[in-house]
């Protein structure tokens, strides 16, 4: 660290202290904690009051686990000294260490104003002026550091990125131009220079200069390395260019790889052809494709997205004959997009009904085919059966193939599937272990059965199912697929403890989403300055892109919108987190579950009070995890402020995935309730603008409109007026909730999810209870066509309203839903679970005996 | 079906896809720092849905010293279960090898596979000939052995 004139004389040390003082800087940079400890107690000792040994201090007792007492001293050391910028730059890594990016950003410019040019402390603050995006400060860093030391090569790279990250590609393109002159003797096959040359392709290409870029790639074929990307980038550009040559830079990118989909597309753009719809001109270029490339699967199946007729005919033959005697399981998800021409679906039918006679007498004893092609042709034409919703025809052809082969687990695993259509989730789970135990050693039948249970309720037996894949040494499956970043796990038992009426539970797993995805916006710190070194820049571009908008992943917007509910429905009703709280008795599995917990929690517990100091062990400055003093999640669902988490759950979705309606409807639900009537009208603004029909938006502008009329008084200006003309622009003709919602309900009279919105709406107008039950109970009269799905919503929902008719409702779906299993009384189910796992065992008296005695009304 | 170079938004299905198939996981940190340091070597398979059913996540081996040639290595490639037999797995390590060879210029790939895993064996021995270098003992964190097995890029045409 660089010296400054005129030390303050509270911060100059006698010769030997001061000599002391360096060798600790010196024991830190080579992480020798404990003595580094005891040379700045040495110090300590006689100048007690030493700002900067101080700060050292602290940052070297959190290093070694002892976080509490060395932040404590760091902050204690930076008041001792407000002008030292070692103290600014401890306080900074450790506000780093807490992800405390804005803040840590303050202390380093603290400390820059102490000492300039201090080259850790820029590259430092350049990397938390990237993670902030705070891209015109990044210009002036990298600038800085470039001026300090123009000899490195990284240096300029650096700064030219930054410029175009703050939007100027001209001046990125400069800045790279002047670091490509300084280059001498590039050795060959230099890997970062390869990578230079295609950041620059991309600034020229970004500056609209395709002619130019195209040049350059010629002129560095050599120096490129990357073939592939050459290849992709000329083929691009030459097509941009319309150039003659892009037929053969296409034929260039085939040969290297025929079964890359996006090149056949974006090929037949360049002719003027498209892969939509039937096209004989197309058919001829993927044939003549096809022809030269004869082991490739790509234009062969292409072709039969453009061909139509006779000829689709005479092409789907071979492709589904030659997929079902390789026995290739995905062969229909491969062709049910073809389904939307129903000429073609019913040439496949037949085709696979002719296949099918055909198999069946060679596969005989002493036939000619062997036995599995008559097997997959009827697990094909299972699961063609399936998807054209005939599912008890599926059913009884998979049977057949079972039968036939009982050893398959593709064949069980499809069972299952057409199981879960019909709604029947513990037949379906059975299946999937079915599947699962035939081969156990794939993981892929493992993590198909766990989560079928756990679609089945059944969160236990899924741990253990799981259990048999994950670490041994994890304190439990669920920590293991945690830590591992599972979303499917993490979602599925979310909802699965949804479903049980535990959203304590819930509530934890969709925050652990939400950690998840923290996380992984965290991951891109590091490469704000690996990446310059390595020189990959074109990589980190796209990954900063994606950082973005990474809160627009279904997985993360999932979690988000269904813990957004959770937390709104406890704002409406807290006595639903007293009723968890007094619960009864646990059962025995949740006793399991809980010792496990704690278990799992004493586990995760860090070992830093383990005699503080001995170890020399670096801990780094990330905040350790720590126990888990709410594993049952219920201080999270009884929070205080429910709503502000919600909308922080919500916040980063809403620039990201403007197109969802479900995240604005979310939104409305939070932001009325925190009185915020503007943004929560803007809300609906935007669902309007997306689906003015939708009935979830009906629901939330009857409520809207509903509440604005119970407002003690109209808000002041400007809002009031404002907010009015919002409302009367949801609903032009600004007629009484209640009225509106009927009107809505006429013209929906057969759209279940309309007249559901339209119950909910009555209930949310406080109309008689009553009125809401006749409203759920025309969900089950024909015409109206109620899934499983639905009717478990409705149910739920009429459980939540405390209806007196929730077992009636439940009783008729059970009887409605033939198959399904999500309306059995707890105690039919619980009958019903045993046998899923081990259906041998299990009592015979299946579950329609024991229905019949229930559904008495 | 869809092969082509990974790009950042595909690590998060080939994760899932990871977890889905192996016992063997990585954080998404892992994901990105292969992408980042060798972008051109991962590749995935995508169905018409743009779902990842198969990948191969590649590397250079870092640890090798100046004279020695650079060498690949396959950190992990599977399909889903539910799309093999369409030889993807084949298709992706033979685009990662070609990288390997003209952006690193390596000599040879390697990988390791469980001793008890005679599917994969079989899949990296007998079609995409690779040979049996070495017995990694309790290469994994359960105990398992792993063979480290081996492959040429040396073009013999």
């Amino acid at each position: 660290m660089s010296k400054v004139a005129g030390i303050p004389p509270k911060r100059a040390l006698p010769s030997k202290e001061a000599g002391l003082f360096k060798e600790v800087l010196t024991l830190y940079e080579t992480r020798q904690l404990k003595k580094g400890l005891k040379t700045a107690d040495f110090i300590l000792k006689k100048f007690p009051e030493h700002g900067e040994t101080m700060c050292m201090k602290g940052l070297i007792l959190a290093h070694m686990g002892r976080r509490e007492e060395g932040i404590n001293m760091v902050k204690k050391g930076v008041r001792f000294d407000l002008t030292s910028h070692i103290c600014w730059h401890v306080f900074g890594l450790i506000q780093k260490g807490e992800k405390n990016y804005e803040e840590a950003l303050k202390s380093y410019m603290q400390a820059l104003k102490f000492d300039k040019e201090n080259m850790n402390i820029l590259r430092d603050s350049a990397q938390l002026q990237t993670q902030l995006r705070l891209f015109e400060n990044l210009v002036e860093t990298r600038y800085t550091l470039l001026r300090l030391r123009p000899n490195l090569r990284q240096n300029w790279v650096a700064l030219s990125v930054a410029h175009y990250l703050n939007g100027n590609v001209t001046e990125a393109k400069k800045v790279l131009e002047h670091y490509e002159k300084t280059l001498k003797n590039v050795p060959d096959n230099d890997v970062e220079h390869s990578e230079c040359l295609l950041y620059y392709v991309k600034l020229m290409e970004e500056s609209g200069e395709p002619q130019e870029a195209l040049d350059f790639l010629d002129n560095n074929r050599r120096a490129i390395l990357d073939k592939t990307a050459i290849s992709e980038i000329r083929a691009r550009l030459l097509t941009k260019l319309k150039s003659d040559a892009a037929e053969s830079a296409w034929s260039a990118l085939f040969k290297r790889n025929a079964e890359c989909s996006d090149y056949y597309s974006e090929y037949l753009e360049f002719r003027g052809l498209s892969l939509e719809g039937n096209s004989p001109e197309a058919l001829a270029v993927l044939q003549t494709l096809a022809d030269a490339h004869p082991r490739a699967n790509a234009p062969k199946r292409l072709s039969l997205s453009v061909s139509t007729g006779e000829t689709f005919t005479q092409l789907a033959e071979p492709y589904l004959v030659r997929g079902l005697e390789r026995g290739v399981p995905s062969l229909f998800a491969d062709l049910k997009s073809l389904y939307k021409d129903d000429t073609k679906k019913d040439a496949i039918e037949k085709l696979l009904e002719s296949a099918l006679e055909r198999f069946k007498k060679d596969s005989a004893p002493e036939g000619s085919t062997e036995p599995t092609t008559y097997l997959w042709t009827l697990y094909f034409l299972a699961q063609h059966h399936s998807y054209l919703g005939r599912q008890k025809q599926a059913l009884s052809i998979l049977d057949q193939a079972i039968e036939h082969t009982p050893t398959l687990p593709d064949l069980h695993l499809f069972r299952a599937r057409i199981l879960k259509r019909a709604g029947d989730y513990l037949g379906a789970a059975t299946s999937t272990n079915d599947a699962r135990t035939l081969d156990g050693q794939d993981r892929f039948l493992n993590t198909k059965c766990g989560k079928y249970l756990l679609r089945a309720g059944m969160i236990e037996e899924a741990s253990s199912v799981f259990g048999l894949f994950t670490k041994k040494d994890a304190a439990s499956p669920g920590a293991d697929l945690e830590e591992m970043q599972s979303l499917l796990y993490i979602l599925e038992e979310g909802h699965a403890h949804e479903l049980n009426g535990k959203p304590n539970l819930a509530l934890k797993k969709y925050f652990a989403t939400k950690k998840i995805f923290d996380e992984i916006e965290d991951d891109q710190y590091d490469f704000h300055g690996y990446n310059l070194r390595k020189f990959t820049i074109t990589i980190y571009l796209k990954m900063l892109k994606w950082e973005d908008t990474l809160f627009s992943h279904p997985a993360y917007v999932k979690a988000a919108i269904s813990a957004s509910r959770i937390l709104v429905s406890v704002h409406d009703d807290p006595s639903i987190v007293t009723a968890l709280s007094a619960i009864a008795p646990l059962t025995d599995a949740e006793k399991k579950a809980k010792k496990k917990a704690k278990k799992a929690a004493a586990a995760a517990k860090p070992t830093d009070d383990k005699k503080g100091g001995a170890a020399n062990e670096d801990k780094g400055l990330d905040i350790p995890v720590t126990k888990d003093e709410d594993s049952d999640g219920l201080k999270l669902l009884g929070c205080s402020d429910p709503l502000e988490r919600a909308f922080q759950l919500l916040r980063p979705i809403i620039n990201v995935a403007p197109s969802n309606l479900q995240v604005w409807l979310a939104l409305y639900d939070v932001q009325i309730r925190r009185k915020k009537l503007l943004q929560a009208a803007a809300a609906l603004h935007h669902a309007k603008q997306l689906s003015p029909e939708s009935p979830g938006l009906h629901l939330r502008i009857v409520d809207l409109k509903h509440r604005a009329s119970k407002l003690p008084q109209a808000p002041p200006a400007p809002i009031g007026p404002v907010f009015s003309e919002a409302v009367a622009k949801l609903d032009p003709g600004s007629i009484a909730p209640a009225t509106f919602n009927s009107q809505y309900l006429q013209l929906h009279a057969s759209d279940p999810e309309a007249i559901f919105a339209c119950a909910q709406a009555l209930h949310a107008i406080e109309s008689p209870l009553d009125e809401v039950e006749n409203a759920v109970f025309t969900l089950l009269a024909d015409p109206v066509a109620l899934d499983t799905k639905m009717a478990r919503s409705v149910l739920r929902f009429l459980t939540s309203i405390k209806s007196t008719r929730a077992e009636e409702f439940r009783a008729a779906c059970d009887k409605k839903f033939e198959l399904s299993t999500l309306f059995k009384t707890p105690e039919e189910l619980a009958t019903l679970r045993k046998k899923v796992l081990n259906p041998k065992d299990a009592p015979l008296t299946g579950s329609k005996e024991a229905k019949k005695e229930e559904v008495t009304p | 079906m869809n092969i082509r170079p990974v790009r950042v938004e595909d690590l998060m299905g080939m994760q899932s896809c990871n977890l889905h198939n192996l016992p063997e996981n990585y954080t998404m940190r892992y994901y990105l720092y292969h992408a980042m340091t060798w972008p051109g070597l991962s590749y995935v398979a995508e169905d018409a849905s743009g779902r990842i059913v198969g990948y191969i996540l590649a590397k250079m081996d870092e640890e090798t010293s100046e004279n020695e040639e650079p060498r690949g290595h396959v950190t992990s490639i599977s399909v889903l279960r539910s799309y093999r037999r369409l030889g993807l797995a084949k298709k992706l390590m033979v685009q990662s090898q070609e990288s390997m060879a003209e952006i690193y210029n390596a000599s040879h790939v390697s990988l390791h596979v469980r001793q008890s895993n005679r599917a994969a064996i079989g899949l990296y021995r007998d079609t995409l000939g690779f040979t049996v270098k070495d017995v990694e003992k309790k290469y994994y964190a359960d105990g398992e052995d792993a063979l480290s097995m081996h492959l040429s890029l040396k073009r013999s045409v």
